[in-house]
């Protein structure tokens, strides 16, 4: 579990990783009321927060303000944090929780485009004239129609699974990981992978 | 191991999710099943164009305006009201919770209509530069307020300072955990003026943990305030409260009541994650019968969610 959570914290150019009683002394500064030592707090786990709010929304705009929303959750709930799990599980979970409603919202807004008679997600999607394009397949396969692809396959996943999977599959993180991030079991978080791994594999069948 | 077996943890098995035996079986069941060993090597064919998806390095120049935008979101903070009711609850290590908020001062000061004190707390002691006597803890379970005027934080002395419309200057000095100082909190968020500073309040409120005066403002503030943004806030504080069947019963009424289709939404987020025979037919109801169409999408995203997953 240590080794996947250093992939989602390693940026470039990044602090180093301090050692526990350095993370401690900073929290409690922190705790207190001291800005530089929250900001400092900030400066250690702000790439990769980015990093994966840039994966989840794509766009720049909500990125920076997932990142300003989380980063200021943490702040004012700071002086909740007890110590009793890692500094970086505690932070991560509020960073999900925020990814999660980000995606709801967005997948709100994409539901009440479509028209209600629609059984569901996924047929209202493939009824886009664009969807089935009658593409010959090496055309189908140059890149941007590839990621065009993908790129629509992971959204019409839930939240939840969009989050588990690009967690598992991008960020490269154990379930059970994912579920402490999550605030949820190993077996929750497995089930999201399993679900979204048929889907993709139905979205994706005719470019694989 | 058998087909359908190996089906099943196909994904965990190309995923590394598998204990050291089970994947050996999976692996030894690919070596002899030509039809597994077709669907495993779909699913890697399908891992390896999700892997053509480029990863996106946050841009320097998108990392300075995420931080300005939180530099700007914490110099804010550092300004409310909220960050002073926040400090009441931070506790320092080493520290019990009742020492540490056994610091807190409040003054009001000012009054000027309405205010009824029964108080058996002599009117002598030290003058508040008022020319008026105050009471220092004074008895407040009779008191009646006519309106809050103003609160204002002082973040040098990081002491709070609420100006009641009541005829006598009063300083109040007592610890979050006196429920006649609560009283007095609970009284400014029913009254304030201000909706921007009540939902700050109720955020901090509710943060703090689970006692009965918190558990009444949040309520009230979900039921009864003006404003939707402050319901709003109340309907996400209340996830911190131990659920109950008054919680529950507030958020039946706003989700059928409410005018505000935000309000509903949120209640909805809440309630979802207690579904239970009391919610599930009024969510089924309002996924109906709403007049908005997010709430009943939201309403029926949500059976739908609850009904395969418990995530
Ligand atoms: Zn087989």
């Amino acid at each position: 579990m240590e080794g996947c959570l250093e992939l989602i914290h390693r940026v470039p150019g990044a602090t180093p990783q301090l050692d526990a009683l350095e993370e401690r002394t900073l929290i409690r500064q922190a705790q207190r009321g001291d800005r530089a030592a929250f900001e400092q707090l900030v400066r250690l786990h702000e790439g990769g927060v980015l990093r994966l709010a840039l994966q989840m929304v794509r766009s720049e705009e909500e990125a920076k303000d997932i990142y300003q929303e989380a980063f200021l959750k943490i702040y004012r709930s700071l002086g909740r944090f007890r110590f009793e799990s890692r500094f970086s599980t505690w932070m991560y979970r509020v960073v999900m929780n925020v990814c999660l409603d980000h995606l709801r919202r967005a997948g709100t807004r994409r539901e009440v485009q479509a028209p209600e008679s629609e059984p569901g997600q996924a047929e209202f999607f493939h009824t886009l004239p664009e969807e089935r394009p009658a593409l010959n397949p090496e055309r189908a396969l140059q890149g941007r129609e590839v990621q065009r692809r993908i790129q629509a396959a992971l959204t019409r996943l839930s939240p939840r699974e969009r989050l588990v999977f690009e967690l598992k599959h991008y960020q490269g993180m154990k379930l059970r990981a994912i579920g402490d991030y999550c605030g949820t079991s190993e077996q929750t978080a497995k089930n999201c992978l399993f679900r979204a791994t048929q889907k993709l594999r139905l979205e994706l069948k005719e470019i694989a | 191991m058998n087909c359908k077996t190996v089906e099943d943890k196909l994904t965990f098995y190309l995923y590394d999710e598998l204990e050291a035996g089970e994947r050996a079986a999976v692996a030894a069941h690919l070596e002899a099943c030509a039809a597994c060993a077709a669907a495993a090597r779909e699913l890697e064919r399908m891992r390896a164009v999700l892997d053509q998806r480029p990863r996106r390095e946050p841009s320097p120049e998108l990392l300075v305006r995420s931080r300005e935008a939180l530099d700007e979101a914490l110099d804010r903070e550092a300004e409310s009201w909220r960050a002073l009711v926040r400090s009441w609850f931070i506790v320092p290590p080493g520290v019990s919770a009742l020492r540490a908020t056994a610091a807190l001062t409040i003054l009001v000061l000012g009054f000027s209509l309405g205010w009824t004190l029964r108080t058996r707390v002599p009117a002598a002691a030290t003058g508040n530069g008022s020319g008026q006597a105050p009471w220092v803890g004074s008895d407040l379970s009779n008191l009646r307020i006519s309106g809050v005027s103003q609160v204002a934080p002082d973040p040098q002395t990081r002491a709070v300072r609420i100006t009641l419309d009541a005829q006598r200057r009063v300083v109040l000095e007592g610890s979050f955990d006196d429920p006649r100082i609560r009283q007095v909190l609970l009284y400014a968020m029913k009254n304030y003026d201000n909706p921007g500073i009540r939902r700050d309040t109720l955020e901090v409120l509710g943060q703090s943990g689970n006692n009965p005066t918190v558990r009444e403002a949040l309520l009230y503030a979900l039921r009864r305030d003006p404003n939707p943004g402050v319901r709003l806030e109340a309907a996400e504080a209340l996830q911190a409260l131990d659920w109950g069947p008054d919680v529950r019963q507030a958020l039946l009424d706003v989700l059928r009541e409410d005018q505000n289709a935000g309000v509903r939404v949120a209640a909805v987020n809440v309630l979802v994650e207690h579904a239970d025979e009391n919610v599930l037919p009024v969510l089924e109801q309002m996924a109906a019968g709403d007049p908005d169409t997010y709430v009943r999408l939201t309403c029926a995203r949500a059976l739908r969610e609850r009904a395969r997953e418990d995530f």
